[in-house]
This record gives C-alpha cells, structure tokens and sequence, in this order.
C-alpha cells in the first residue's frame, strides 16, 4: 500500500518532468529565437558622443536601425589605412544597391592630428558613403575600449608619433551586437560574402 | 623566326616599359620608383622602388632625401595580430650582392612626411636615394593611383 502511494508520486514527478520538457521544446522550436544565447552585450549600442566629417555631433544612436562596419585608423598612416578604406569602397561597389543597407564608419584614433577638415577630404577621396568620426581623445579612448579596440600612440624620433591600432573592420548589427570582423587578410569574397550575410 | 620571335619579346615587353622608368649608376639599378597617390590632406606619402645590386659587395639604402618633403623615413608597417604597426627601419634596409630587393616589400616603406604640396597621379617628385656603398644617387619618383595590393596583409603581394 505504501509502496503502490510511493509509486504514485513518483508517477506525477516524472509526468510533471515531461510536461516541463514538452513546455520547453515547444518554446525552443516555436519562439523565433533572433540571437544566440551567449551573444552578450550589444558594445556597439555603448554612448559616445563624437564629431562627424561634416562638423556635426554624433552619437551611437546615428549607427544603430542599419547594420555597420568600423574601421579605427588614422590618417598619417601610409598604408594600412588607406588600403582597408580603399577595399571597403570596392566592397561597396560590389554590394550595389545593397549598399544603403549599410553604415561604414571611419573612427580616427589620432583625434589630435585629425580634425574635422583633416577627416572631411580624407574620407571624400575613398568613397562618399564612408561617414569620418573624430572627436575628444578621452571619448575616442573611451569608445575603444567599450567595443575592445586597441589602440595607443607610439613616440618616434625627433617628437613625432605613430598610432599602432587593431587593423581588423569590426561589424556590429542594427542592435549594436557584435557580428564579427573583416581581416585585410581574407580574400575579398569572403569579406564581401560576410557584408552581405551582415546586411540580411 | 628568330624576327618574329624577336619582335614578340618586344611586343611582350612594351607594355611593362611603357609605365615603368629606371635609373643606373654604377652597379647600382634602381627601377620604378613611384610613390601611391595619397588622399587630399593625407600629411605622408608611401614610395617604393626595386634596387638591383649588381656589383659584388653587399650595400644597404640607408636613407632617401627630397626637397618636395619635411623628411623621409625608411618604415615597415606590419600587422601582427590584429595589431597594424609601423617601426622605422633604423638599419636601413640591407642590399646584398646580386640580390633584386623591392622597398615595398613585407610592409616596407619610404615615408615622406608633409609633402610640400598635394601630389596626384602623374605628378613626379626629385628625390637622392643615400646609399652605405654606392653614395648618393638622384632619381625621380612617380606619383601613380592608388593601389590595394601594397599595404602589408592586404591580397597578394607583388614579387
């Protein structure tokens, strides 16, 4: 008797356990699930407030609604700059309308050197869809490190300096997640085809 | 035969002569100097050019000097993980006897630093290549468009 009473609630737990599965799946599968669980937080959504190539004021709220791909370099930078800029028009060129769907950013590193005419023409010579931003070296600093960009200035000789900075494009989503990173180093379908999954 | 075979090594190397120039002073040659088109306010230009040590000591280009610049620096850009840098060669950069060595080459460089004006393709800027053996030489840079096949991690790199 008091074995068939223990029987029966174990019975109850274990259909209780199904009914907790059943609820479970039917909420994994059925619920449209937008990210994955460990995407953490969205540091491209972190407020700034920095200067665009056209001397007006911005802040994360500007890039977010629309997929965008960052770039932190500096204009007195011979070849690594101007080629990512460069590759980034061609990529595009290669999206074609798909292009709109899209903000492409160029973050200048060496805000102290790079004002906003410095910006202004630089930008305009590789493509006019690229928005320029500089600003406060301490809000520059401060953006960096919410979005894990490196950066920092190297003395050289005779009081002159150089910006070692992360040479990757960073991708973030319209909600400001992370989406991933362009390497100069990839061929550039592989680029173009993550710009296109980005854009979506 | 020997004509027609002739005149195609001819038709097949005009199209590299027609854009390239080159220098000789002793056994030193010096082809294509060019440096890349640079945007509007850019403060640096980025030059290159292939050393032919001919003779048979070994040399090394320990600078380049130019009136249309503040300075040149000799650098190599790198990028090493995820990190772009760029360190002036303080060596300069080595030319061993018999070796062709392309400045350009694995991120290396010649920086001219604050252009005196805004250089476009076509432009040519005078410059002195300073070398340990051969001493100076004067040449002429090309400003040609820009390219995106020289920056180091960038596609492939030309030979």
């Amino acid at each position: 008797m008091k074995k068939s009473g223990i029987l029966h609630n174990v019975r109850i737990v274990l259909w209780a356990l199904v009914a907790v599965a059943a609820v479970a799946a039917t909420y994994f599968t059925v619920v449209p699930r937008e990210r994955s669980l460990d995407q953490g937080v969205a540091f491209y959504s972190t407020p700034f407030k920095l200067t665009n190539h056209d001397g007006a004021e911005v802040t994360q709220s500007d890039f977010l609604g629309k997929p965008s791909a960052w770039f932190y370099g500096f204009t007195q930078c011979p070849e690594v700059c101007p080629t990512t800029l460069a590759e980034m028009s061609q990529l595009l060129d290669a999206l074609g309308p798909d292009a709109d769907k899209l903000n492409v950013v160029f973050v200048s590193v060496d805000p102290e050197r790079d004002t906003v005419e410095v910006m202004k023409d630089y930008v305009a010579y590789f493509d006019q869809r690229i928005v320029g931003v500089t600003g406060e070296l301490e809000a520059v600093s401060a953006m960096a490190t919410a979005r894990y960009v490196y950066f920092e200035k190297i003395p050289l000789d005779g009081g002159d300096y150089t910006m070692e900075h992360s040479a990757n494009v960073q991708l973030a989503d319209a909600d400001g997640y992370f989406f991933g990173t362009l390497d100069g180093e990839e061929p550039v379908e592989t680029r173009l085809a993550k710009l296109r999954r980005l854009i979506e | 035969m020997k004509r027609l075979l002739a005149i195609l090594a001819i038709a097949m190397a005009s199209p590299l002569a027609a854009g390239a120039h080159d220098f000789t002073s002793g056994t030193m040659y010096i082809d294509h100097p060019m440096i890349q088109e640079a945007p509007p306010g850019a403060r640096v230009l980025g030059g290159y050019v292939t050393l032919h040590n001919q003779g048979a000591e070994d040399d090394r280009l320990v600078g380049i000097e130019t009136p249309a610049a503040e300075k040149v620096e000799l650098h190599r850009s790198t990028v090493t993980d995820g990190i772009a840098r760029m360190q002036p060669m303080t060596d300069g950069l080595p030319l061993p006897a018999g070796e062709i060595v392309w400045l350009g080459d694995n991120g290396t460089h010649a920086m001219f630093v604050q252009p005196d004006k805004r250089y476009a393709a076509g432009d040519e800027l005078p410059a002195t290549l300073i070398f340990e053996k051969a001493g100076r030489i004067d040449i002429t840079f090309k400003v040609e468009e820009r390219s995106t096949d020289l920056a180091p991690g960038h596609g492939e790199h030309p030979q």
